[in-house]
């Protein structure tokens, strides 16, 4: 019994091996999708967004609150427009992406106590554009107006410490954390790897499996071990070394990773095999896939609340093991949680694997059954 | 006229023939229209909300006063955060966010309210979960202005107590305000933003791969491609024909989709619709003969597939949507510019939501015109490069 078992093991193996569309999916994508996708967000953050500038004022206030503005990280003042109309043609164009009016007399309301507002145009259509703006002006707006009023206060005779109590009674922090620079790859890879696990892994049991028979119990059995140690080795690759080497924040024990990693890659496997044995065609399964990589992405909840989503919907979409398990080893990994956080979403995955096996099997028999 | 008219029939040939393949398997069939418009009204279920609401946080108030339980109630108020639960220790709302039952925490540490009267200008901190940062930086922005709220109307007592008027102390408090207005789609609304953008590049991937399937099968097939050719006569009409049925599918969803977002989902149209159209059809067009030039290129059936798949699967992060271009490095500037719906969206964005003038979109029609006419290309050259033996193998056995 054993001597089979291990026989079927190096069968399973060698089946991967010699299949080039298992090879190439099982193999070869994980490597390539985890160093090809992360590429447009490695810059992490916005540097020296380009913005136009109107200062109708022209006064040392004006220059001095745009010089705070290109002092930020994230912005840089690229243009002096002289109106409206072109400045908006240089947005419009996509050579600003923001445009900041200082209307006349900013510093005279300023200095005299009134309230000198400016107005800036952000770009709507791009969200992370928009509030690179908003946080860099306000921050400027901010600090500038402190500093205006403290100094007004302090020359009408008032001792600096009760200036800044009377300013700042109430000092608000907001503090980020897990991803404290907000980096975009650091918010967005850590959940796109996990996903592609579970894609290149059912692409590799679509490819082996599709339209084939079953070759009994303990094969598929032995199969079904070979895919979750071959893709827990492919876990520790893409959810440790990678971070790594593209320095994303990971701080999570690598043992409870496992606790989640492995029941969630049976999952996979079982609901690969359901899915092989359900789509007759190779290539069914594996467009199939492809398309459903980014719904399956948004329903994770990462990156759009979960809670925005209708009820129905989340639902349903727990039968797909990577809507649990997505958010749970982001929690493990980048924000270290402990087993006791994500003991749900072990169950949950266990569950799923028993209830796709089951699925499997019973389609088995179902197609067996009319030839017998 | 009659070479014309020859001509006009082996499109048609061979258009029928693709027709009959379509019509043998109810699976491609499937994938033409049903599944991606399917896939359209699940991504719109998932943002049909526009804006998230009632984002759970927690409370650590260490406080118990007036003050701190009035700074709960202003959090609680916003719309976009919800107050869950209510904490006696950090550590217990740090749990919260570790389980996922909360994107924030607000502490308020014991002796607040004193500290305030006292002038010693205490610290209230919020802790956000910025490792999910959609809802993160919602919650950052809407309890940062909910508790600011707060600090501004002590201020605004303080001043009063110490002998200013009313409209004085409350310009003092913010002596720079900002009146910030996004230009175009002014209300943030994620259903333009997002569900208008990952529509055509899912779409991207539907009308790619249709191509490289017609193309690989014909390539498979016993008959092979010389089949094709000889039904169509001359190359383009071939590659015409057995295309046609699908970019009519594909556009007919990517307008059913537009129909949907525009119609009952309430998005604002404000740009021209006949140029909506043509950078749609090119669109269309410039994906399948990327699809098409693919299937070529490869070896068989999955490895035509799978080259689709790499290509248009991870096409999103390039697009310049979600993070910007101007940020990218220097490979996926130069891949966004390869893909279709890099340009696609661009011209979306100029015309539906800017309305911009037509000079200014036309740099990016010219790109996809240009994708187009390169795929096109390449998809002709390899099709006569594949089909001329076999076609001239063929003759020779007929004659």
């Amino acid at each position: 019994m054993i001597a089979a078992f291990i026989r079927e093991i190096a069968a399973a193996i060698q089946a991967i091996w010699n299949d080039k569309g298992a090879r190439s999916t099982m193999l070869g994508a994980t490597l390539f999708f985890s160093v090809f996708f992360p590429q447009p967000y490695l810059s992490e953050v916005v540097r020296d967004m380009p913005v136009a500038v109107i200062d109708q004022d022209g006064s040392t206030l004006s220059r001095e609150l745009i010089r705070r503005i290109d002092a930020a990280d994230a912005v840089a003042v690229a243009r002096y427009a002289a109106d409206m109309p072109s400045a908006r043609a240089l947005f419009l164009r996509r050579q600003v992406h923001g445009i900041v009016v200082v209307p006349p007399q900013f510093e005279r309301d300023l200095l005299a106590g009134r309230a000198a507002p400016i107005a800036i145009f952000s770009d709507g259509g791009y969200f992370l554009l928009n509030s690179v703006m908003s946080s860099a002006l306000s921050n400027a707006a901010r600090s500038l107006g402190a500093e205006v009023q403290v100094g007004r206060l302090t020359a009408s005779g008032v001792d600096a410490a009760q200036a800044m109590a009377i300013v700042e009674p109430l000092r608000v922090t907001t503090v980020p954390l897990f991803n404290p620079t907000g980096g975009y790859a650091s918010f967005v890879l850590p959940a796109v790897f996990v996903l592609i696990l579970q894609q290149t892994l059912l692409m590799g049991i679509g490819n082996l499996k599709a339209g084939r028979r079953s070759a009994g119990g303990l094969s598929t059995f032995a199969d079904a071990i070979v895919y979750v140690a071959l893709y827990s080795l492919w876990a520790g690759v893409v959810l440790v070394l990678l971070p790594w080497v593209y320095r994303l924040p990971r701080i999570g024990d690598v043992a409870v990773m496992y606790a989640v990693a492995v029941p969630f890659l049976a999952a996979v496997t079982a609901m690969g095999l359901a899915v092989a044995r359900l789509i007759p065609s190779k290539e069914g399964v594996i467009f199939f896939l492809v398309v459903l990589g980014m719904p399956l992405f948004f329903l994770s909840g990462v990156s759009w609340p979960a809670e925005a989503m209708p009820e129905l919907l989340r639902t349903v979409a727990f039968a797909i093991p990577s809507t649990t398990a997505v958010p749970a080893l982001v929690r493990v990994n980048q924000m270290g949680a402990d087993l006791r956080s994500v003991e749900t979403t072990i169950f949950v995955q266990l569950a799923l694997c028993l209830a796709y096996s089951t699925l499997a099997m019973a389609i088995e028999r179902w197609k067996k059954g009319p030839s017998a | 006229m009659a070479r014309k008219a020859h001509l006009a029939a082996g499109f048609r040939r061979v258009l029928l023939a693709e027709l009959r393949q379509i019509g043998a398997r109810p699976g491609l069939m499937f994938m033409l229209a049903p599944f991606p418009l399917l896939l359209f009204v699940l991504l719109a279920a998932v943002f049909q909300l526009g804006l998230p609401r009632d984002l759970p946080i927690t409370v650590v108030d260490q406080d118990r006063s007036t003050l701190s339980r009035q700074m709960v109630r202003i959090v609680d108020a916003t719309p976009e955060v919800a107050v869950t639960h209510e904490e006696g220790t950090l550590s217990e709302g740090r749990q919260r966010l570790l389980t996922g039952q909360a994107y924030g925490v607000v502490l308020i540490p014991p002796r607040t309210e004193r500290d305030v009267l006292a002038g010693r200008r205490p610290e209230v901190v919020l802790f956000y979960n910025n490792q999910y940062m959609t809802p993160g930086s919602l919650v950052a922005r809407s309890v940062g202005g909910a508790l600011g709220t707060v600090a501004a109307g002590i201020s605004v007592e303080a001043r009063i107590a110490r002998g200013s008027d009313v409209e004085s102390a409350t310009q003092a408090v913010l002596p720079v305000p900002i009146r910030q207005s996004a230009l175009f789609n002014p209300s943030l609304e994620y259903v333009q933003f997002l569900l208008a953008a990952v529509m055509p590049t899912v779409l991207q991937i539907f009308i790619g791969a249709s191509a490289a399937l017609s193309f690989s099968r014909d390539r498979q097939g016993v008959a092979g491609l010389g089949k094709s050719l000889r039904l169509g006569g001359t190359l383009t009409r071939t590659a015409a024909g057995k295309l046609a049925p699908y970019t009519l599918a594909y556009l007919l969803v990517l307008w059913g989709a537009d129909a949907l977002l525009f119609g009952p989902m309430g998005a604002r149209f404000g740009g021209s619709l006949t140029f909506h159209v043509a950078y749609g059809v090119v669109f269309v067009l410039a994906s399948q003969m990327l699809g098409a030039a693919a299937a070529l290129v490869a070896r068989d059936t999955v490895s035509a597939l799978a080259a689709v798949g790499v290509i248009t699967g991870p096409a999103f992060g390039f697009t310049g949507i979600t993070f910007p271009r101007l940020s990218m490095n220097g490979f996926s500037d130069v891949w966004a510019n390869l893909l279709p719906v890099t340009h696609y969206l661009e011209l979306r964005t100029d015309n539906i939501l800017r309305g911009a003038p037509l000079d200014i979109s036309m740099p990016a029609f010219a790109w996809l015109c240009s994708l187009a006419l390169i795929y096109g290309g390449v998809t002709l050259l390899l099709l006569w490069r594949h089909g001329r033996p076999r076609l001239a193998a063929t003759r020779g056995a007929t004659t």
